[in-house]
């Protein structure tokens, strides 16, 4: 209850400021779809200082198959068990169910859902499905654009599908969390536009969340980053998450950095 | 016997005269649709369209770039800061209107607004608002027993033309079923019809 009221206080604050924005998030995904017959490439590389320096690529592909459906295609790649290998693949859906615009406004609401599998041996009862597990989530988003600030609520149910060999002996074996995120954009610069060749510089604040729902035990995250939107279209973005309370033992994804760069390829599908 | 004859040659005349001159009224009007059709090939010389639900340059490149894909879109100007499409189109092909609506929704926003310039030759419009142009069937909502010439700037009220909340409004108080479907019975056939304010 603690902790939605955290959630729920900032939304309050944001909506009660009549604001403006962007919701191209570092580290959730907007309830709006890419452009349709669009694809998205983007790299992302992420890591961590403690227990020691370990970091994590991922390649993934971004296919926008109609205005509604769309798609994301992951392949993770670490060094977080001794040398640099391949770990896993992740393959995530999303579907736009509720769509109100206005003038520089919206309401989006999405669905998503992925599946997900990872080498890695187990070790926390920690589900992180972008490189440390194998299994399923599905989750709701809901995204209000106005002007130049953007929020937006996700809501997430994850399971793990693990096998007991990779359980690491006398570590706990990850089953089931829920996730929940409030993140908030906004449009920097331009303060006015000319042409699509300026760029964009939003910031971002997210707070991330993660509950196991049979111990209570959870984790809070906030999350600040920086994006630069370049010829409308290529997008880089640098983030950090840091645990501000949390008694999740040996957690995923704790004081992680990221770095993003994204190219964007309208209409290239028939 | 002879007056019964003479009357039968008098009808049978009457007849051939009543196929001749109806067939004379079907050519022309023959005529005219195909003469109507081929002006509707550059009826709507261009348009003005407000996109909704976007703030962000990347999303009105992405706007664009799908309207761009459209073969009878000649240039599109933005104004980035007012999310506005000035479009003309080409000369040479048809425009249709709901493949703009369509490739705007792709992108992943709406329509708030289109407003385009109709060049109307002598087009009637009937008692009820109705009018046909070529293989475009309008239904005037502020227009009706007149005849239309010259360039007319004319808003689409359809619905997924403007806000939702504004086509419900238009509904209830329009009261029309071709307005709600956008589409209704011309001569007989259920055709697409544009709802337009002049």
């Amino acid at each position: 209850m603690r902790l939605l009221k955290l959630l729920l206080i900032p939304i309050a604050m944001a909506v009660g400021t009549t604001a403006q924005s962007q919701e191209l998030y570092v580290f959730s995904e907007p309830a709006s779809n890419m452009p349709a017959k669009s694809i998205g490439i983007r790299l992302t590389n992420e890591g961590v200082f403690n227990p020691k320096f370990a970091t994590r690529t991922i390649p993934e592909m971004m296919i926008g198959f109609n205005k509604n459906l769309m798609v994301h295609v992951q392949g993770f790649f670490s060094d977080m068990d001794g040398g640099y290998k391949a770990e896993g693949a992740s393959l995530y859906g999303k579907y736009r169910f509720l769509s109100v615009d206005d003038v520089k406004s919206h309401f989006r609401a999405a669905a998503f859902a992925r599946i997900s599998t990872s080498s890695r041996p187990t070790y926390t009862e920690d589900i992180n499905l972008e490189g440390d597990n194998s299994g399923l989530q599905g989750g709701l988003i809901f995204t209000q654009l106005l002007h130049k600030l953007a929020l937006s609520a996700t809501l997430s149910y994850s399971k793990a599908f693990e096998q007991d060999r990779k359980q690491q002996t006398g570590m706990p074996q990850p089953d089931q969390m829920l996730g929940y995120s409030l993140s908030s954009g906004y449009l920097m610069l331009p303060f006015v536009y000319k042409n699509y060749n300026q760029p964009n510089l939003n910031l971002y604040f997210e707070v991330l969340g993660k509950t196991n729902p049979e111990n209570g035990r959870s984790y809070l995250d906030l999350a600040p980053a920086v994006q630069v939107v370049l010829n409308s279209r290529t997008r880089i973005d640098l983030g950090y998450r840091f645990e501000v309370a949390g008694n999740v033992a040996d957690r995923y994804t704790k004081n992680m950095y990221l770095a993003r760069v994204e190219f964007n390829f309208f209409n290239v599908l028939k | 016997m002879a007056l019964t004859y003479a009357l039968l040659r008098q009808m049978s005349n009457k007849n051939i005269n009543y196929i001749f001159m109806n067939t004379i009224k079907n050519l022309i009007i023959l005529s005219i649709v195909l003469f109507a059709g081929k002006v509707s090939a550059q009826q709507i010389s261009s348009a003005e369209l407000q996109v909704t639900g976007l703030t962000c340059s990347m999303c009105s490149q992405a706007t664009e770039k799908s309207l761009k894909t459209l073969d009878f879109i000649g240039a599109i100007t933005p104004d980035l800061n007012k999310n506005l499409f000035a479009i003309t189109f080409k000369k040479d092909k048809a425009v249709n209107i709901d493949q703009i609506r369509k490739k705007v929704e792709d992108a992943g926003f709406s329509i708030g607004n289109l407003t385009a310039v109709f060049n109307f030759n002598n087009t009637k419009v009937d008692d009820q608002g109705l009018a046909v142009v070529g293989t475009n069937v309008y239904q005037f909502l502020n227009a009706k027993s007149q005849t239309l010439n010259g360039a007319v700037k004319a808003s689409v009220v359809d619905k997924n033309f403007i806000s939702g909340s504004s086509f419900k409004k238009k509904a209830a108080q329009l009261k029309s079923t071709s307005y709600t479907e956008g589409s209704g019975l011309v001569n007989g056939k259920k055709t697409r019809i544009y709802h337009l304010s002049i």
